[in-house]
């Protein structure tokens, strides 16, 4: 028997051919993607991002900086707000001012007002504020994940 | 030229590829319905529904669906628990069905700190319940049942360090009462007859302990340990104060928590930090502060604690000054405070010298376990098959009819490894005298043997 | 109109620029498909026809093959997850299995492709001893095989110990202890392979090392080479060797136009040497479409297997408490019964003289009949021999793997006693 080498494909043949290579094709690309899913960590062992402080009553007015989570937790009566302490420029670890109003960062320079906003150095924009929340069992809560405006108080 | 033709296989092709497409797909299905996604679902909905303000409802909505995870590097743990046990931590679900309920009583363990399984047992790096659990093969530490709980207690505390660890204490009690430590060795002590126990509570299942003790030679044919007559609240008691032996290596951290404020380390701490330079305690001492005898009858326990962390927050215009002691600090000073009002606490302990050698005896014959094998009160009874007198250990009762205090002294010392038999043909007995040379002190020996002779009983006693 | 459309794609530049020839449309284009891919150009433009009989070979070598790739692919999917120390490794396997997606499936392909491949090498080892295609001009692609077959072994006992469980530390305690019972080398040996007197952090190091770099180089390697000398060995082996009066009168048929000069130098049956015109089909596309359908289902199966069996995970290593009895992974236990017998016989002669006969095989078997031909009559009493040392090292498998309870005692596989029992 002699298949003629340019045949045409039959219905039925054609049908197959394509249901077949776009399962096929289709297994490609879904294996593909669990590979991707898989590269994709479901669990960090690194410090939770939402960090679990201390009651209010244990911090004190003004700024305390928290190394867990580098961050500074600034008290005002009974208005809690966290700033990061992670210098926007390169990442140091920005330290409070002498005269407690800003914070500068001591690798490059770059100064911060009260406000957390640029006044001077390298710097490309502000020191973010980070959300403060309440546990149910009255702890403080700092997420890093979230930022907020810098006006956004935790009133206890 | 002929060629085979291919269309027969082009179906198998189809399908091929259709199984191969259809299989990838399950992977994806099987990870996307995991078992606790459930519980975090029903959690946002619980939240959403308690939720009254739109900034609630908000952050409800928020809340990510993922695992939880406190990575405990002290301990060598990771708990995965607080996935699905999400509202552990929250108040408003006290006494709600679990997995979504709070947990009591956690503050002096904080979970950031001290994790689940380090209490609870189970598997915690598990996603699923039963995995978790632990009843499953492959993972020897299931969970403890709540009835056996206080068990983790003594991974840290001894039950004389816990007041609310009642069944701890009792099984520690019935430990002492048996004498284990005569044939076992526990943290260090005791004797070799029979296997170390510093880690059975990581091996043994409670279930198998428990029947363990109702008949050894049932459990494990052969095993010398003897028949006790242990009541069903003696074996529930020593069952659980096996579990909690699980020789597990806690890291500094967790050693200098374990601290338990107590009046003696108060006292300690009132003489280094010098308070008696303004206060006095019976008649000695300072007079710029208040005389401390009766501290406890003017003033709560709440109220010292607060005074101690800052005086001018319930004394305002004290000047006493804020001397940033510890939270265990704060509690042992109040712990002594407390105790200087109690009549008791300065006859309360007993001097040892003040003891009769008789009674020191019996306490050296509790502590190094003679009871284990001559019954408590060396009443004897308990049976070592084979044993020329009458299959059974001797009992002490009559020593001092056949030993002289010199003599009795010498055998205690050198034990008697070979027991004469009853029949020779059968396995010689499985108990022996150990030598206890090198583990009872003279000074203990001296006070066990006038105990030994002191158990003649009296009518009968004869002279020779 | 859906043909223009393959068509209009198919001639893109982008795409001709990665596939030269496209969808071949004539015999040149089938030849030059198969010669102008790397992917391809492995097998010859023309193969013989009985290459697609699937009884010829049943697929054993290529669905080693295919394993081999399925394992690398996973291998190091999973190596991105897990760390070699003792203290993460078992953890690091309930994180596959809890916390990472597909990770536990990952594990089960990797788990059961690597038992599939020890069996399929054997398998094919066999196929190749009973159908006589060790034979000239083949010896030497025989021995890279029984190679391969030490080194498939190599790479499934380093990959034992990885996961850090009692299953895989009392194992590879039991692997290495029977290389110990080697004369004089042998605790040398066990010495250095531990990186110490017992299985512990330096093993764990160098059995990964070795598992995840050092044996499978050396099998890409000598994969390599093995596809590299079935094709210039003369493709696969095939009854019907014709005369050198035949090859004369062949070679006088052949158009003038075709060259042989590159392939006269390969020696015996070269593809066009051997093979008369009209037993020859094309590589593309008969050959590769039923090698893609046999991709299909290996991979199938594979996933099948790992959807619905996981891979076991006994409680973590514990040198305290040996399980009893402690068994090596089951294609050494046919050795581990033999040591049961005799430490120096079983682990020591038994194996070296098996590997030594499998090398040496060839080069002693040389009559040229058989070849190509299923339990051919006139090799009557090498395939006795063969037979019944297979045989034999089934039957010590089995026993070792089913028969055998605590204390090495034999018990039957239905009668089994909980191992709690046994140690108080």
């Amino acid at each position: 028997m002699k298949e003629p080498l340019n045949h045409r494909l039959g219905r039925r043949e054609f049908l197959e051919l394509t249901l077949g290579w776009c399962a096929a094709f289709f297994a490609l690309s879904a294996s593909a993607m669990a590979a991707v899913r898989f590269m994709i960590p479901n669990v960090l062992y690194e410090p939770d991002r939402r960090f679990k402080a201390l009651k209010p009553e244990d911090y004190p007015e003004g700024a305390t900086f928290i190394p867990e989570t580098r961050v500074f937790l600034l008290r005002k009566g009974n208005s809690f707000r966290a700033v990061s302490a992670v210098c926007t420029h390169l990442g140091c670890t920005v330290n409070q001012s002498p005269d407690r109003k800003g914070f500068h960062c001591p690798c490059h320079g770059s100064q911060f007002d009260e406000n957390a906003s640029v006044v001077g150095g390298p710097a490309p924009h502000g020191l973010p504020w980070l959300l403060v929340a309440q546990s149910p069992d009255g702890r403080i809560v700092i997420d890093a994940s979230q930022q907020v405006k810098a006006d956004k108080y935790l009133v206890i | 030229m002929s060629e085979p033709s291919l269309r027969p296989w082009y179906p198998w092709f189809t399908f091929l590829a259709f199984v191969l497409g259809l299989l990838v797909t399950t992977v994806f299905f099987k990870d996307q319905f995991r078992e606790w996604k459930k519980w975090q679902n029903a959690y946002i909905k619980q939240e959403m529904a308690k939720a009254t303000t739109a900034e609630q409802r908000e952050a409800a909505a928020h809340i990510p669906i993922e695992i939880k995870q406190i990575v405990l590097p002290g301990l060598g743990r990771v708990d995965r628990c607080i996935t699905c046990h999400v509202a552990v931590e929250d108040p408003s679900y006290a006494g709600l069905k679990q997995p979504l309920a709070y947990h009591v009583n956690h503050s002096q363990h904080p979970f950031e700190k001290f994790g689940c399984t380090v209490c609870h047992q189970g598997q915690g790096l598990a996603t699923t319940k039963e995995a978790a659990h632990g009843n499953v093969p492959h993972w020897d530490r299931p969970m403890l049942p709540l009835n056996f709980l206080e068990a983790s207690c003594a991974k840290c505390h001894t039950a004389d360090e816990l007041a609310d660890a009642p069944k701890l204490a009792q099984g520690q009690a019935a430990f002492d009462k048996f004498g284990c430590i005569g044939c076992h060795k526990l943290q260090g002590r005791g004797g070799n007859v029979g296997p170390e126990l510093d880690a059975v509570g990581a091996r043994r299942s409670p279930e198998w302990l428990a029947r363990h003790f109702k008949n050894p030679s049932k459990l494990v044919p052969g095993s010398a340990m003897p028949h006790f007559q242990m009541s069903d609240d003696e074996i529930a008691a020593l069952t659980l104060y096996m579990l909690g032996q699980t020789g597990e290596h806690l890291s500094d951290y967790y050693v200098s928590m374990k601290t338990i404020p107590s009046a003696d380390s108060g006292r300690r701490l009132f003489q280094e930090r010098g308070c008696i330079g303004c206060h006095s305690v019976a008649k000695k001492g300072g007079v710029i502060g208040p005389a401390l005898d009766d501290v406890s009858k003017r003033r709560t326990g709440k109220w010292i604690v607060d005074h101690f962390k800052d005086p001018q927050s319930v004394s305002p215009g004290s000047v006493m000054p804020k001397f940033g002691f510890t939270e265990q600090e704060i509690r042992a000073l109040t712990a002594f405070l407390v105790s200087l009002s109690d009549p008791n606490v300065v006859g309360f302990l007993k001097v040892p010298s003040e003891l009769t050698s008789i009674e020191r005896g019996h306490t050296v014959f509790t502590k190094y376990g003679c009871a284990g094998c001559h019954n408590q009160d060396g009443n004897g009874g308990i049976p070592n098959p084979n044993a020329k007198t009458a299959e059974q250990v001797p009992s002490l009762k009559y020593v001092a009819e056949g030993y002289t205090k010199d003599e009795l002294k010498k055998f205690i010392m050198n034990g008697q490894r070979e027991i004469a038999m009853k029949d020779p043909s059968r396995p010689p007995p499985p108990l022996y005298m150990p030598a206890w040379k090198t583990r009872i002190p003279e000074g203990e020996l001296d006070d066990l043997v006038d105990y030994l002779i002191s158990l003649m009983p009296k009518d009968e006693k004869t002279s020779f | 109109m859906f043909q223009n459309l393959f068509k209009s794609i198919a001639a893109n530049r982008v795409i001709r620029s990665i596939f030269r020839v496209g969808v071949p449309r004539s015999n040149l284009q089938r030849a030059q498909a198969a010669i102008s891919s790397f992917l391809l150009h492995v097998q010859p433009a023309k193969v013989h026809k009985n290459v697609l009989k699937f009884r010829t070979t049943l697929g054993l070598g290529l669905i080693t093959l295919y394993l081999f790739i399925i394992l690398v692919v996973t291998g190091i999917l999973l190596m991105f997850y897990y760390v070699p120390s003792t203290e993460h490794a078992y953890q690091d396997m309930k994180d596959l299995e809890f916390v990472v997606t597909a990770g536990l499936v990952l594990r089960n392909m990797h788990r059961w492709s690597a038992h599939l491949m020890v069996i399929f090498v054997i398998l094919h080892l066999c196929r190749v001893f009973y159908t006589g295609a060790y034979k000239a001009p083949r010896e030497f692609n025989w021995v890279i095989g029984v190679g391969l077959f030490l080194v498939t072994l190599g790479l499934s006992f380093t990959g034992y110990l990885l996961p850090w469980d009692q299953l895989a530390f009392w194992a590879v305690t039991v692997g290495t202890s029977i290389a110990g019972y080697a004369p004089v080398v042998g605790n040398k040996i066990k010495y250095m392979l531990l990186g110490g007197n017992i299985v512990g952090q330096s093993a764990l190091l160098r059995f990964y090392v070795l598992h995840v770099i050092v044996l499978p180089s050396i099998a890409f390697f000598m994969i390599s080479v093995h596809l590299f000398r079935v094709r210039k060995d003369g493709g696969l082996a095939r009854p019907e060797e014709p005369t050198a009066l035949q090859k004369e009168h062949i070679l006088s048929q052949l158009p003038q136009s075709k060259t042989y000069g590159l392939m006269e130098l390969a020696r015996g049956t070269t593809p066009a040497v051997g093979i008369r015109q009209e037993d020859e089909v094309f590589t593309w596309p008969h050959l590769i479409f039923r090698e893609m359908l046999l991709f299909l289902l290996v991979s199938s199966v594979v996933l099948l297997l790992a959807i619905f069996w996981n891979a076991p995970l006994e409680e973590a290593a514990n040198a305290i408490h040996p399980p009893n009895p402690a068994k090596a992974p089951w294609y050494f236990l046919g050795l581990q019964e033999l040591v049961a017998y005799s430490a120096f016989w079983g682990g020591v002669v038994v194996p070296t003289l098996v590997v030594t006969a499998l090398v040496a095989l060839p080069y002693i078997d040389r009559k040229r009949h058989g070849v190509g031909v299923w339990f051919s009559k006139e090799r009557k009493v090498a395939i006795t021999l063969f037979s019944i040392c297979l045989i034999a090292a089934i039957s010590l498998t089995v026993i070792g793997s089913l028969f055998r309870g605590p204390n090495w005692a034999f018990q039957l596989p239905w009668k089994t006693v909980p191992s709690e029992e046994f140690h108080p």
